[in-house]
C-alpha cells in the first residue's frame, strides 16, 4: 500500500494574491523516484506552484500531503521534512562565497562531516563549483550560478528537489547539461524531481510525466512523450505549428 | 606630543563606543532595511539599569553590568515581538517600522525620565587614577571602555563570520526569501539580531554612562553613531566602525587642540566635507553587500 501512495499528492489546491486567484483547484502528484514536469506559459502560477509546496506562500484551500502527512505550515519545516526548491532566477547569496553559498544550503543539517561528504557529492556532479569555492557568488557565470542553486539545494540532501526554471536564461549547450545532470540525479542517485519550466521541449523530454498548467489550472496532463506529441501543446507550447 | 596621544587613546575609547551603537544600527538595517529608532532608548536603559544595580541593588560593577545586558536584551527582544514583528507579518512598509520604532523610544526614555527624574547623574563607579606612561596620562576608564568595546565587536565579528548562525543572519541581510527557502528560520533570526543589539545598546550605555553622565536623554548619541555609519558606508559593519572611529578621535582632537564648545560644529563640517568627496560614505557599496 505505502508503495501505491504518491511522495507528494495535491489536491483541489486554490492560491490566491489578495483578491487575484493565482492557482485554481490544482491537483497533480509525485511518485517517489520521478521526475514530474509542469510547463506552463508567463504568469501560468509555476512558481506560485512551487513556493506553495515549500511553504513560503499560503494557500486558501485544498491539500498537500507529502509522504502521507499532511504539508508544514512553515519553510524551515518543510525543508527539514525533505523537500528543497531551486527558485527561479537563481537567487544566490552574491555576496557570499560558493562554499558559504553552500553551507547555507545545509543550514537544516548539523552533522558537519555528513555535511562535507554532501558538499563532495555536490562537488563531482559539479567540478567548476569546486574550482571556484572561494570566489562570490555574484562573480559566477550564470551557468555556473545555476549548478551553484541546484548544488545549494542539494546541501540540504532533499526527498524531493524542486526546481524553478532551471533554464532560464541559459545558453542551449549550457542548459543541455543542466538537463542532463538532472537526468543523472534522478536515475544514478534516485532523487525525486518537480520541475516547472517554460522550454517545454526540454522539460517534456527528460520526465516520466508532466502536467500543463494554464492560468492557474491544469488543463491536460500524461506521460512526457505523450505531451510532446500532442498537437495543442505543439502548438501552444513548442512553437510548431501544423 | 604628549596631548596628541591623550587626545587620541580618549577619540578610540570614544570611537568604540561609537561603533557599538553604529554596529548596532547597521545589523539591524541590514536585515531589516529600516532604522531603529528605540536603540536610543535602549541605551539610556541600559545605562539606568547598571545604575539601580549598583545604587539600589547593591551590586558589584560586573554584576550590575550583567544585570543591565539581560534586561536590556529582554527589552530589545520584547519590542522585536511586540511592536516590530507583527507589523512584518502584515507586510507593513519600512516607515511604519521606523514609526514604531520612535514611539517605543519616546515612551522608553518617558518612563525612564519618570522613573528617575531629567537630572544628570554620575555613574557609580570609583574614578581609577591614570596611568602615567612617560609624562603622558591614559584614563583607565578610557582603556576598559576601549578594550571592552572591541572585545564584544570581536566577538560579534566570529559569531557573524565563523558561526553557522551567523551565517543565517548574513544570508537573511541579502536576500531573507531565500534564506527561508535555505530553511532559516526567519523568526529566530530576528531574536538573534535583536538580542545581539541589546547588548550592544547596553554596553555602550554603560560606557558612555562612565565617561560622562546617566541622564534620560543620553541616547542622543546614537545619532552620532548613525552620522558615523552613513560616512563609513550604510548597511556595512566595518564601515560603521570606520565611520565612527573617524568621529571619536576627530572630536577629541577638536576639543583638545581648538576648542570644545566647537567639537561638535568642526566635526560635522569634517563628516560633510566627507561626504561630498565619497557620496556614498567612504567604504559605501552600491548594493548587494550589507554586513
Ligand atoms: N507577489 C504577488 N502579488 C500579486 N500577484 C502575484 C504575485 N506573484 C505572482 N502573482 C500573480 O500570480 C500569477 C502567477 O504568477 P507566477 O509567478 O506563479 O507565474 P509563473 O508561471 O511562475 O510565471 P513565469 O513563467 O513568468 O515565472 C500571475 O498572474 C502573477 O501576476
Ligand atoms: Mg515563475
Amino acid at each position: 500500500m505505502t508503495e501505491k501512495m504518491p511522495m507528494l499528492d495535491i489536491q483541489d489546491l486554490s492560491v490566491y494574491y489578495g483578491g487575484i486567484c493565482a492557482l485554481n483547484q490544482v491537483s497533480l502528484h509525485v511518485n517517489e523516484g520521478e521526475i514530474v514536469s509542469v510547463i506552463g506559459a508567463n504568469g501560468a502560477g509555476k512558481s506560485t506552484l512551487m513556493k506553495t509546496i515549500v511553504a513560503v506562500k499560503s494557500f486558501t484551500s485544498g491539500k498537500i500531503m507529502f509522504q502521507g502527512q499532511p504539508l508544514k505550515k512553515e519553510a524551515h519545516d518543510v525543508i527539514k521534512d525533505g523537500i528543497t526548491l531551486s527558485p527561479e532566477g537563481r537567487r544566490i547569496f552574491s555576496p557570499l562565497s560558493v562554499r558559504e553559498n553552500l553551507m547555507a544550503g545545509a543550514y537544516t543539517r548539523n552533522d558537519r562531516h555528513e555535511i562535507e561528504a554532501t558538499m563532495e557529492e555536490v562537488f563531482t556532479l559539479f567540478p567548476r563549483l569546486k574550482e571556484r569555492i572561494n570566489q562570490r557568488g555574484g562573480t559566477l557565470s550564470g551557468g555556473e550560478q545555476q549548478m551553484l542553486a541546484v548544488g545549494r539545494a542539494l546541501m540540504s540532501k532533499p526527498k524531493m528537489l524542486m526546481l524553478d526554471e532551471p533554464s532560464l536564461g541559459l545558453a542551449p549547450i549550457v542548459i543541455n547539461l543542466m538537463f542532463e545532470t538532472i537526468v543523472r540525479l534522478n536515475k544514478e542517485m534516485g532523487l525525486t524531481i518537480l520541475l516547472v519550466e517554460q522550454n517545454a521541449s526540454i522539460a517534456l523530454s527528460v520526465c516520466q510525466r508532466a502536467y500543463v498548467l494554464k492560468t492557474g489550472t491544469i488543463n491536460m496532463e500524461g506521460t512526457g512523450q505523450e505531451l510532446l506529441h500532442d498537437k495543442r501543446v505543439m502548438e501552444s507550447y513548442l512553437g510548431i505549428a501544423k | 606630543m604628549e596631548l596628541f596621544i591623550q587626545q587620541l587613546v580618549s577619540g578610540i575609547s570614544i570611537g568604540a563606543i561609537y561603533s557599538l551603537l553604529a554596529v548596532g544600527y547597521a545589523l539591524v538595517y541590514s536585515v531589516y532595511n529600516f532604522t531603529n529608532w528605540a536603540f536610543d532608548g535602549f541605551m539610556a536603559f541600559g545605562a539606568f539599569m547598571a545604575f539601580t544595580g549598583i545604587t539600589s541593588l547593591f551590586m558589584p560593577f560586573w554584576l550590575a553590568a550583567l544585570f543591565s545586558i539581560i534586561l536590556t536584551v529582554i527589552l530589545s527582544v520584547g519590542t522585536e515581538k511586540l511592536a516590530y514583528s507583527p507589523l512584518r507579518a502584515r507586510k507593513a512598509p519600512r516607515l511604519f517600522m521606523m514609526i514604531s520604532a520612535m514611539g517605543v523610544n519616546l515612551a522608553t526614555v518617558n518612563i525612564i525620565n519618570l522613573i528617575y527624574g531629567g537630572v544628570f547623574r554620575k555613574f557609580p563607579i570609583d574614578t581609577l587614577q591614570p596611568i602615567f606612561i612617560k609624562g603622558v596620562s591614559i584614563g583607565r576608564m578610557d582603556l576598559m571602555a576601549g578594550g571592552i568595546s572591541f572585545g564584544v565587536l570581536a566577538l560579534l565579528w566570529v559569531f557573524l563570520y565563523r558561526t553557522k548562525w551567523g551565517l543565517g543572519i548574513r544570508a537573511s541581510s541579502i536576500d531573507i526569501m531565500t534564506a527561508s527557502l535555505m530553511g532559516i528560520n526567519n523568526n529566530a533570526v530576528a531574536i538573534v539580531v535583536f538580542a545581539v543589539t541589546g547588548v550592544l545598546s547596553s554596553v555602550a550605555g554603560v560606557f558612555y554612562g562612565i565617561k560622562y553622565a546617566v541622564f534620560p536623554m543620553m541616547g542622543i548619541v546614537t545619532i552620532k553613531a548613525m552620522i558615523a555609519s552613513i560616512v563609513g558606508g550604510l548597511g556595512s559593519l566595518p564601515a560603521a566602525i570606520l565611520g565612527s572611529m573617524i568621529l571619536g578621535i576627530l572630536e577629541t582632537m577638536v576639543s583638545g587642540y581648538i576648542s570644545s564648545t566647537y567639537r561638535d560644529l568642526f566635526s560635522f563640517l569634517f563628516l560633510i566635507i566627507i561626504l561630498l568627496f565619497f557620496p556614498n560614505g567612504l567604504m559605501g557599496k552600491s548594493s548587494g553587500e550589507k554586513l
